[in-house]
């Protein structure tokens, strides 16, 4: 099989270059390492919110008295108007207020019932701390969640609420960050081709019976291996700074390689339209940057304008980590990432595709 | 085998490379035009020329690595437009610039081509051991070849177009940019070979066209516009001949004498030239010394391929 020959020789020539293995291992971790010494350590955060219940139901009673009361993190006081919160959120007291409207109850119920609902929450809070009202939003958004989505429809007091009781920093980061490392596959994969390319390998083994799908095969081949190894190295790093892993592992990790898989055909993209390394490399920057902003891997995506949000949504990066958010920190399961999933799996398929007629049509020139 | 080769090169099956018109044109600009060559079956052929003389292009179509714009070519009867795998199988190209896997070592960098070719694991063990060991190269085989000299890796190169005993190799320039004595090595290892496989070498060296090829296509601005062996080539352009003289006590009587025989004559500070389309060097040499003049040496100079090249297309073939 040439493709296995191929991808053994492609794996050696990164091994054993100590500053291709540096790039793709060492960088990803001293950046995660950085991130958690920043933002991470012991510290939970205490953030005061107000609540308005505008329902007065037992299911609304219930969100603010269990779900909301049990997250250490928040530090939730109760308002009878909106006026009397927003003037504490006004002088600082507040990070936030939250309104639940007329309805909420009834709509969750419906949820609860396997029916179609349409959950809101109003939230108003301080955007002058981005980062703070980011984990705010993040919090909230899970804590609802967890609410509303539980499956059986059973009285809520013989029910207990699983919500994740200390959502620290690097618990919301931690995904983002493993995203962000597998971004950084774009680069890596069309370095790995492109430098093939520029030195004249890919023409000398055309001149054997060597055919373009076994070339093709046998990079991607050696870029799945280090996607994978990536990854387990960035969730240990992760798990290791304190990110907790409450949902299935395999789960998280079979979004994050359906991620990897779409770095590396973006990478084969940009390797089929360059000639060398230094053609490749800012091109590549120019698709990475773009997407890791896009991602929500800096801040949520909660707070962009929604146009913004449309389009961020239309790549896989985002979609990643709302899933391996839920996975890791919420713990939802297989059947609540259905969408996300084979939006991972549609792009990674046509990505994948064009890379390959791409990368074809490059090596008959 | 033979059911693909074409009908045209049944007749002469002792030729291992054949091009028909073979033309090359990129954008407008023409790199290889209307070339017609036949190399016979264990020939050492050399395509000499400046660089840019279209001599790469060339082989590129031959190794199928260029399509070409006009003309076919056949290597060992099969056309490399219409089975250009089968023509993969049979050749070795060694490319102009030395193209092996910088961390890989000489075994996995030689596996690596072997098993592409489909060689079995011992027979691809024992070829490596042989080309390892003639090519100097046993004693580092197991190194990264990153830490190889420039011309370990250039041999390399060429042990990698060699491993799965193609019977028809390419040598792009095998010694570019070598030191003498690196070069002599490879030298002497492509002198080797000849007589047991067919070979096309391109180079912008004279002395290595003519210490190894047994014929030479001078090749320049696309087009091949002399052949023949390196003698053929040089009596080709011998109109004159030159004989030069390092002398003492050169009398002006003698080289008035020289001056009435000979077409030129030339003398400064000891040194004689003569030119003519005759000379007799006893005769020559006999006259000085009657005159009392005291050779120290002469010699008739013989014309280099750099003189043909010059001949031909009046511009200096330069290193």
């Amino acid at each position: 099989m040439r493709f296995l020959d191929l991808a053994n020789r492609n794996f050696k020539e990164t091994y054993r270059d100590p500053l291709a293995l540096g790039f793709l291992l060492a960088f990803p971790l001293l950046f995660m390492l950085i991130m958690g010494v920043v933002v991470g350590g012991e510290t939970t955060p205490n953030f005061p919110i107000g609540v308005i219940d505008n329902d007065h139901t037992q299911v609304s009673q219930a969100f603010v008295d269990e779900a909301l009361a049990e997250v250490p993190a928040l530090e939730v006081s109760t308002y009878d108007d909106a006026a009397t919160a927003l003037k504490d959120l006004k002088f600082g007291d507040l990070k936030a207020y939250i309104v639940i409207p007329d309805g909420f109850g009834q709509q969750v119920t419906q949820n609860w019932q396997g029916d179609e609902a349409n959950i809101t929450l109003q939230m108003t809070y301080d955007e002058s701390d981005i980062m703070i009202s980011d984990q705010v939003i993040s919090i909230i958004n899970t804590v609802t969640r967890a609410f509303a989505q539980i499956e059986i429809p059973i009285t809520i007091n013989a029910n207990p609420i699983h919500v994740e009781t200390e959502i620290t920093y690097i618990d919301f980061m931690g995904p983002g960050i493993i995203v962000f490392g597998i971004l950084i596959l774009i680069p890596t994969s069309a370095r790995i081709m492109v430098r093939d390319k520029e030195k004249g390998f890919l023409a000398r083994l055309l001149t054997t019976p060597t055919k373009p799908v076994e070339f093709i095969l046998g990079y991607s081949l050696c870029l799945v291996v280090i996607a994978i190894a990536q990854i387990i190295i960035f969730m240990v790093g992760a798990w290791l700074l304190g990110m907790d892993i409450v949902g299935s592992m395999w789960l998280a990790f079979l979004i994050f390689f359906l991620t990897g898989l779409c770095s590396i055909g973006i990478g084969m993209v940009v390797a089929s339209l360059t000639k060398s390394e230094n053609q490749a490399e800012p091109l590549c920057w120019l698709f990475a940057m773009p997407l890791a902003v896009l991602s929500g891997c800096w801040f949520s995506l909660e707070i962009v304008p929604s146009y913004i949000r449309n389009v961020a949504y239309a790549f896989p990066y985002a979609h990643a980590i709302d899933a391996s958010r839920g996975v890791l920190i919420r713990g939802v399961g297989l059947e609540a990432l259905g969408t996300d999933l084979l939006f991972l799996v549609g792009w990674a398929v046509v990505i994948f595709a064009i890379g390959v007629i791409l990368f074809r049509r490059s090596m008959r020139s | 085998m033979t059911s693909n080769r074409t009908e045209s090169t049944k007749a002469s099956d002792d030729l291992a490379i054949q091009t028909f018109n073979l033309t090359k044109i990129f954008d407008g600009l023409i790199a290889v035009d209307n070339i017609d060559l036949n190399v016979r079956r264990g020939e050492l052929f050399a395509l000499l020329g400046p660089n840019g003389a279209g001599k790469t292009t060339a082989i590129n179509m031959l190794c199928c690595l260029l399509k070409p714009t006009a003309g076919m070519a056949t290597i060992m009867g099969y056309d490399i437009n219409q089975h250009p795998f089968k023509v993969k199988e049979i050749i070795g190209v060694s490319p102009q610039e030395t193209v092996i896997s910088e961390h890989l070592n000489c075994w996995e960098n030689l596996a690596l081509v072997g098993r592409i070719h489909g060689i079995k694991a011992r027979e691809l063990k024992i070829r490596s051991q042989q080309l390892l060991e003639t090519m100097g190269l046993a004693e580092r085989a197991k190194d990264q070849v990153r830490k190889f000299s420039g011309g370990m890796k250039r041999r390399l190169n060429i042990m990698m177009a060699l491993i799965h005993n193609p019977e028809v190799l390419f040598l792009d320039e095998p010694t570019l940019g070598l030191d003498p004595q690196a070069r002599r090595a490879i030298w002497e290892y492509i002198a080797r070979l000849k007589g047991e496989k067919t070979i096309l070498l391109t180079t912008h060296y004279m002395d290595e066209a003519d210490f190894l090829a047994n014929r030479i296509g001078i090749m320049d601005k696309g087009k091949i516009v002399a052949l023949g062996t390196s003698t053929e080539l040089k009596i080709s352009v011998l109109e004159k001949h030159t004989m030069i003289i390092y002398a003492w006590n050169l009398t002006q009587r003698v080289i008035n004498e020289m001056r009435s025989k000979y077409d030129e004559v030339e003398v400064t500070n000891g040194t004689m030239i003569i030119t003519d389309k005759h000379l007799d060097f006893k005769e020559i040499v006999d006259l000085l010394h009657a005159s009392g003049a005291v050779v120290r040496s002469a010699y008739i100079k013989e014309p280099t391929l750099d003189d043909v090249f010059l001949h031909i297309t009046g511009k200096e073939l330069r290193e």
